[in-house]
């Protein structure tokens, strides 16, 4: 089974690294997207690919409710239909031009992709906060293999001296994993980079065991 | 498999003014190349089984070929014009396709968004209609009556000007664009690109100009030109797919595109594949 | 002053930035680093025995480090840019100051081989470069938790203008920046700051401007 089947949520970025009136790039189901933000605050997802001549849209700029392409100025309204040519300033796009978009949920501080039509809304994570995401060059089994748990649900608990941080998951891949680290929401700012670091370690910790499974 | 076309045809490989006996190694089309200067002043080109390759030295520039090149390098008149400053920019190295390369060069929709306020400038966006051919006789590509707003459209320009262009595309990765001359409004400052191809998504860049201007000095006008062409480079980088698709497929090109619709026919119908893919997917 | 410079140097563009944040008008004396390699001619190596720029030249003072060029800027400028007023940040930012070196070993030095042809270990150089890149997303994230959107304090330092022209360049060496969230929000903020100016290989934030409309009649 593929690791997100359709209709399921992948974790592909926290909110607060995406503010209004900013794209950056992010991986889902689908393949490479551009993760933007609207000016009144709506987040969305078009294919990482301008429709024009194929230049990376995360590249690209938000201004007010759309997502322009920096190569040629092409821009594109959250529906992903083009809304403006700027060498034809007088034309109005044909509705044909059009990028893919992908459902995007923005709730408990998670960007959440589905590809295909959703049966329900993404996890929430109760209590929990994150913090950052971090890319592990290793698959889940190596990350699980240096917490010395597994995960349930996309979710690792991993205890370090007696706290805990929880490292949603989401597969990039066999051998890389996107780690977004959530700590209790009532956390202060010590425990906070306590987790942070932590969430260094383990994946120092995985990436060692990635390669010594390659080495062997 | 049919036949690489582009063999036969002549690449840029050096700086002639870098000729020296030591040499240097590099590539064409995937094969290891070495150029260095012969006993005789003249420059040598050898490819990877130690075989004397086709040379001669042109426009600041060494030129080879792997194949057998049926015709002489193409001309550029104007080059031998007395008056002109001959300036070799020196070589920038992208991870795209040697045409896709060349295509961004015969694009001027960019130029706000890419050359931002040297070039091109909004809200002066737009794109007027201009002539594109494929010359028979020639055989060659050529875009005429192109002009568009530029706020800095040389190193001596001052101010923003209507700047007009003509565009030529003479070999499948060579184009040599013809640009409004501030200090000589009866002339035409040539501006190169040589594109050396070393992969199908690797090549070497070597743009080249001959320009009617005595006050800039030399560094400044080398500076200028790789200005505009390193903030071309992370726009290569990134398209996707990273070969040049001859039809446009899931592209959509517009009227402001003819000069590169042309350039993907006039590929398609030489079949100068090297860094291209039929469809795009 | 004067300034030994080349278009392309993120090394020299970090002088061109801090003088433009802080308003000081550089005398720019372009050098022919590529294809001329001026940088290692007599009248150079005479000035700079390293065979590097930038350099910068004020009266009799010739100096060679861009970070010293930074220092030199701010203390006579603008001296809130040396995050100086406590100990604790003082040393934060000679730490980031320090580490900046390392970004131009390794990142900036990708940049040269993948860009400029020049020799180099490049899986070595982009193994060094990831791992900076790393320490400072890691540097930055314990920042953003302290509060602060800069790399020594909630403003901006010498510390952030040493270190940002080789990361927004990273991937002109092929080291890509899309795994770092918190860099690339810092990187907007310093490319917010008033004053700031492009290099090659960094984009105008069109953003920043509303949509231009054109008036009627204007071609
Ligand atoms: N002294 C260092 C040197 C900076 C540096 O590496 N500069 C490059 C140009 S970006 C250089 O001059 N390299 C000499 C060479 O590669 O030959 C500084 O000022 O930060
Ligand atoms: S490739 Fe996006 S606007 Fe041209
Ligand atoms: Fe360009």
């Amino acid at each position: 089974m593929p690791p997100y089947p359709t209709g399921s949520w992948m974790p592909v970025a926290l909110s607060a690294d995406l503010p209004a009136q900013t794209v950056m790039p992010a991986q889902s189901p689908a393949g490479p997207v551009a993760l933007w933000r609207t000016r009144s605050g709506r987040a969305a997802a078009f294919a990482d690919r301008c429709p024009h001549r194929g230049m990376r849209l995360s590249h690209g700029f938000v201004r007010g409710e759309t997502l322009a392409c920096i190569y040629h100025g092409w821009s594109y309204a959250k529906a992903g239909n083009c809304q403006r040519i700027p060498a034809q300033p007088a034309l109005t796009p044909p509705d044909t031009i059009r990028v893919a978009t992908q459902h995007v949920e923005d709730g408990g501080g998670i960007i959440w992709i589905s590809v295909g039509e959703p049966a329900a809304g993404p996890p929430r994570f109760e209590g929990l906060a994150p913090l950052r995401s971090m890319v592990v060059e290793a698959g889940i089994v190596a990350l699980e293999a240096a917490a010395g748990t597994k995960a349930a649900g996309g979710l690792l608990d991993y205890t370090y001296d007696d706290r805990t941080v929880w490292l949603l998951l989401a597969p990039d891949g066999q051998a890389r994993t996107l780690m977004h680290v959530l700590v209790n929401e009532d956390s202060n700012p010590d425990e906070r980079i306590d987790a942070s670091r932590a969430a260094e370690a383990l994946r120092r910790a995985a990436e060692d065991i990635a390669r010594a499974g390659i080495a062997r | 498999m049919t036949r690489n076309t582009m063999i036969d045809g002549w690449y840029p490989v050096g700086l002639a003014s870098q000729l020296d006996a030591h040499g240097r190694r590099t590539a064409l089309m995937g094969e290891p190349i070495a150029v260095r200067r012969g006993e005789d002043g003249n420059a040598k080109v050898t490819g990877g089984n130690g075989r004397d390759l086709p040379a001669c030295i042109r426009y600041g520039h060494v030129w080879s070929s792997l194949g057998d090149p049926q015709k002489p390098l193409f001309a550029i008149p104007e080059a031998d014009q007395p008056g002109r400053r001959l300036v070799d920019v020196g070589v920038v190295r992208v991870r795209c396709s040697p045409l896709r390369a060349v295509e961004n060069f015969l694009d001027i929709a960019h130029f706000p968004f890419v050359h931002t306020d040297i070039l091109g400038a909004e809200p002066h966006t737009e794109v007027q209609n201009y002539k594109v051919e494929i010359r028979e006789d020639e055989d060659e590509v050529w875009a005429t009556q192109v002009k568009f707003y530029q706020p800095q459209a040389a190193k001596s320009a001052e101010g923003g000007i209507t700047t007009e262009y003509m565009y030529r595309v003479p070999a499948p990765t060579c184009s040599v664009l013809y640009k409004t001359c501030p200090p000589r409004p009866a002339e035409w400052d040539v501006i190169t690109l040589f594109v050396q191809p070393l992969a199908e998504d690797l090549c070497d860049v070597w743009p080249w100009m001959a320009l009617f201007d005595d006050e800039t000095p030399m560094t400044d006008l080398i500076h200028f030109q790789q200005t505009i062409f390193v903030q071309d480079r992370s726009i290569l980088e990134n398209q996707i797919p990273t070969l040049l698709p001859l039809d446009p497929g899931m592209e959509i090109p517009t009227r402001a595109d003819l000069t590169s619709v042309a350039y993907r026919r006039w590929l398609k119908r030489h079949g100068y594949t090297y860094g291209a893919q039929l469809v795009a997917q | 002053m004067k300034l030994y410079d080349y278009v392309l140097s993120p090394s020299c563009y970090k002088v061109r930035l801090m003088a433009a944040l802080i308003g000081v008008t550089l005398d720019i004396r372009p050098v022919d680093f590529h294809p001329g390699c001026e940088h290692r001619g007599p009248e150079l190596m005479a000035l700079n025995p390293a065979g590097s720029i930038p350099i910068l030249e004020d009266g009799d003072l010739v100096l060679t480090e861009s970070s010293a060029m930074l220092v030199y800027l701010a203390a006579k400028a603008a001296p809130q840019w040396l995050g100086n007023d406590t100990a604790g940040r003082a040393a934060r930012v000679q730490q980031w100051l320090s580490f900046s070196h390392r970004l131009t070993a390794s990142l900036g030095a990708a940049r040269l081989h993948e860009m400029l042809l020049r020799p180099g270990n490049i899986a070595a150089l982009r193994e060094q470069g990831t791992a900076a890149l790393r320490e400072l997303e890691a540097g930055l994230v314990e920042q953003h938790v302290r509060g602060q959107r800069f790399l020594a304090s909630d403003r901006p330092t010498i510390a952030d203008i040493a270190c940002f022209p080789y990361v927004a360049l990273a991937p002109d060496g092929g080291v890509s920046l899309d795994p770092y969230p918190a860099i690339r929000l810092w990187s907007r903020a310093v490319r917010s700051l008033e004053g700031f100016i492009e290099m090659p290989g960094i984009h105008r934030l069109h953003e920043l401007t509303p949509a231009p409309v054109l008036e009627v009649g204007e071609a």
